[in-house]
């Protein structure tokens, strides 16, 4: 019994990670149709810098909100040289390699500057697990799907009761029609990726206590996260959090009782058969391209 | 038309004979390395090029090698083989270098074998621990090491381990890669050659953020004690799982836990036992210490904890004084003689004494043998010799 809940709730925590992700590539898709593959290196800046503020004396509150404003605005210039240049095109795909380029740019130049080993980022919540129906669980584990589900509720009053927020879901809804009302849609998207940067960079910190934060950290994590937004349905916040939570409890059952070596094939197996049956996710709505 | 190709074709005849000739006669006065200068292993490249540069400051201080000013030059393959085999390639051929040491990987060591022997340079490996990076079945075979060789360190973390288990229970936890691959059958032998089986062994990735399923799998068939395979980074989470799950066994594990556990994993990293072949911690032999000092002064180092893979800079140290060693004993930057000298070296190292440096039998071209390999212990975020720490 205990094996089983150690499982869930392990794999709650790693889906919890995928889960933040996620929410960030359905923020910018649903606004600019396009997403920064670099997504998983803003939790790695969040994370980082951090403990570079930390490193030069700052408080913790401070040098967290210093790591995710400067998350934000990293969001709001690759919006704007990576994004905004190739993407205002009909089926343009430029952004695609633009973000990949800055992401590996900005792994580099953090291995440089930061050191190619992993640090800890110190948090209370890492000293000693709580023990559930016998298994052990850190309670930062825990705080991070909860964060998940906490963030997405207030996504969805965001974009239910701000203006901001409507003038998002109308250009998700259809960029030109909301553009012929008024809606400035270039501005919208670049508070988009802001938002989903400064997500990204809150992710990270929110994640580094356990998993290390290192120039690196965001790889898997941005693939995963990928994966996991386009199995949930990217236009869906609910959905990409299901599915984030599903993914990472199903990777800790394969783990545990078939094999690790078996888990990246079984996990990427999965993503194939659902997008086979459900080409929008499981909670994506169809869209309609009119040409 | 025709004269023109005929010229084109004569300019390119003499280029290849005039390189030709200059590999075939003498090469250059340089060593080359091949290692992680950026990437996750950066620190890696980091040790080796310390230990490097401070032996050929000696050398050229002392005079040179056969009159000459010895040169140590560093690419960057990020761990990457392809980028490995370019730049044997490039030490060998554009440099011309006389002899190269070995970088951090297995997986670009591994694949260096090839060009090595097509360019016919010698090759001393600094860190990079396969056995069959070694002992890879080429006569002549130019792949030397001042490391340790995993085969002889599977053997001797078994012998550990079996001392610190009542039942001798030992468990393996070791990562997916070519270099856990590699070692998981030279365990396997380690322990029949006692009369034994694994208990248990799991794998586990880069990245991955918790062995809970592996390590209750592990605990469940009775292990005692726990052999890791890895880096720190999932060394920290082996640790951090065992907590969750409420287990203790005994943890040995190979040197690519000697970067930064104490640090990630705090106290849960105390006496966790670690392989290595050499230690800058605590107290030094006035050597070693002059070394440490300059290390202070040429590379910034602050504190003796901020030496990364300390065992490579020791490593790298000892194998650039054999080269320069075997190249006098040439007298000439001859490649095939100076390979022939290579099993003439004696001498009195960092980490050991080598006598000779190698051997000609396959197994001997590793120098440092098991003997000269140190038990440390992780302890209050240090890695220090085991006689140094409160842990048995």
């Amino acid at each position: 019994m205990s094996e089983v809940v150690q499982y869930f709730l392990a794999g709650l925590g790693i889906g919890g990670i995928y889960a933040l992700v996620a929410i960030g590539f359905h923020i910018m898709w649903s606004s600019a149709k396009a997403v920064n593959f670099a997504h998983g290196d803003t939790l790695m800046l969040g994370a980082v810098l951090t403990i570079v503020f930390l490193d030069f004396g700052l408080p913790i509150a401070i040098a967290i909100a210093l790591a995710i404003l400067v998350g934000m605005l990293f969001g709001v210039v690759l919006e704007r040289v990576a994004i905004r240049p190739f993407a205002t095109q009909a089926r343009s795909i430029g952004w695609m390699l633009t973000t990949i380029a800055i992401g590996i740019m900005l792994e580099s130049y953090t291995t440089i500057s930061f050191g190619a080993f992993a640090r800890p980022l110190p948090s209370p919540l890492v000293e000693n697990p709580v023990i559930i129906l016998g298994a052990g669980i850190y309670p930062q584990e825990l705080l991070i799907p909860i964060a998940a589900i906490a963030i997405v509720a207030v996504l969805h009053v965001f974009q239910r009761r701000t203006q901001l927020g409507r003038a998002m879901r109308a250009v998700a809804y259809n960029r030109e029609a909301a553009g012929i009302v008024g809606i400035n849609v270039t501005g919208i998207a670049m508070i988009s990726f802001a938002m989903a940067s400064a997500l990204g960079g809150l992710s990270g910190i929110l994640v580094a206590p356990v998993i290390q934060a290192s120039a690196t950290m965001g790889l898997l994590l941005g693939i995963k996260g990928f994966a996991v937004a386009i199995i949930g349905g990217i236009t869906s916040a609910p959905g990409v959090v299901i599915a984030g939570l599903l993914y990472g409890v199903i990777e800790k059952f394969v783990d545990g009782y078939i094999s690790t070596a078996a888990r990246e094939a079984v996990g990427f197996s999965i993503v194939i058969l659902v997008l086979m049956i459900w080409p929008q996710g499981l909670f994506g709505r169809k869209e309609i391209v009119k040409v | 038309m025709i004269t023109r190709t005929v010229i084109a074709g004569a300019i390119t005849a003499a280029l290849a004979l005039q390189g030709g000739a200059s590999i075939a006669d003498e090469a250059n006065a340089c060593i080359g390395n091949s290692g992680p200068v950026t990437g996750p292993a950066a620190f890696g490249g980091k040790a080796i090029r310390m230990g490097a540069e401070l032996a050929v400051e000696d050398i050229n201080a002392a005079g040179g090698v056969l009159g000459q000013e010895l040169e140590f030059i560093q690419y960057d393959d990020a761990g990457a083989p392809p980028r490995g085999v370019d730049n044997v390639r490039r030490i060998g051929l554009a440099d011309n270098c006389v002899a190269m040491i070995g970088g951090y990987h297995s997986t670009v060591a591994l694949a260096q074998r090839d060009p090595i022997h097509e360019i016919g340079m010698p090759y001393v490996g600094t860190i990079a621990a396969n056995t069959k990076v070694i002992e890879n079945g080429r006569d002549p075979n130019y792949m030397f090491r001042v490391s340790a060789k995993d085969r002889w360190v599977t053997k001797f973390l078994v012998a550990e381990g079996m001392q610190r288990s009542a039942n001798n229970a030992i468990g393996i936890m070791y990562e997916n890669t070519g270099w856990g691959k590699g070692a998981y059958p030279d365990l396997q032998n380690a322990l029949r050659e006692q009369g034994l089986e694994e208990v248990g062994a799991e794998t586990f990735n880069w990245e991955d953020t918790d062995m809970t399923p592996q390590l209750i799998r592990l605990r469940d068939a009775g292990a005692e004690v726990l052999i890791m395979w890895g880096l720190d980074r999932e060394g920290n989470q082996i640790l951090r799982s065992l907590q969750k799950i409420g287990w203790s066994p005994q943890v040995i594990g190979a040197w690519g836990f000697a970067g930064n556990l104490g640090e990630l994993a705090g106290e849960l990293a105390n006496c966790a036992l670690i392989m290595q072949t050499y230690s800058w911690m605590g107290e030094l032999e006035p050597s070693a210490q002059a070394l440490y000092d300059r290390m202070q002064e040429d590379f910034g180092i602050g504190s003796q904890e901020e030496i990364r893979m300390g065992s490579g800079v020791a490593n790298a140290y000892d194998a650039v004084h054999i080269i320069a060693k075997a190249i006098e004993i040439a007298g000439s930057f001859d490649r095939a003689k100076v390979y022939d000298a290579l099993f003439e070296v004696e001498h009195e190292g960092l980490v050991t004494s080598y006598s000779p440096a190698f051997e000609r039998t396959e197994e001997r071209h590793d120098a440092i043998l098991p003997e000269a390999y140190k038990l440390t212990a992780w302890y209050d975020g240090k890695l220090l010799p085991l006689d140094q720490t409160p842990c048995e």
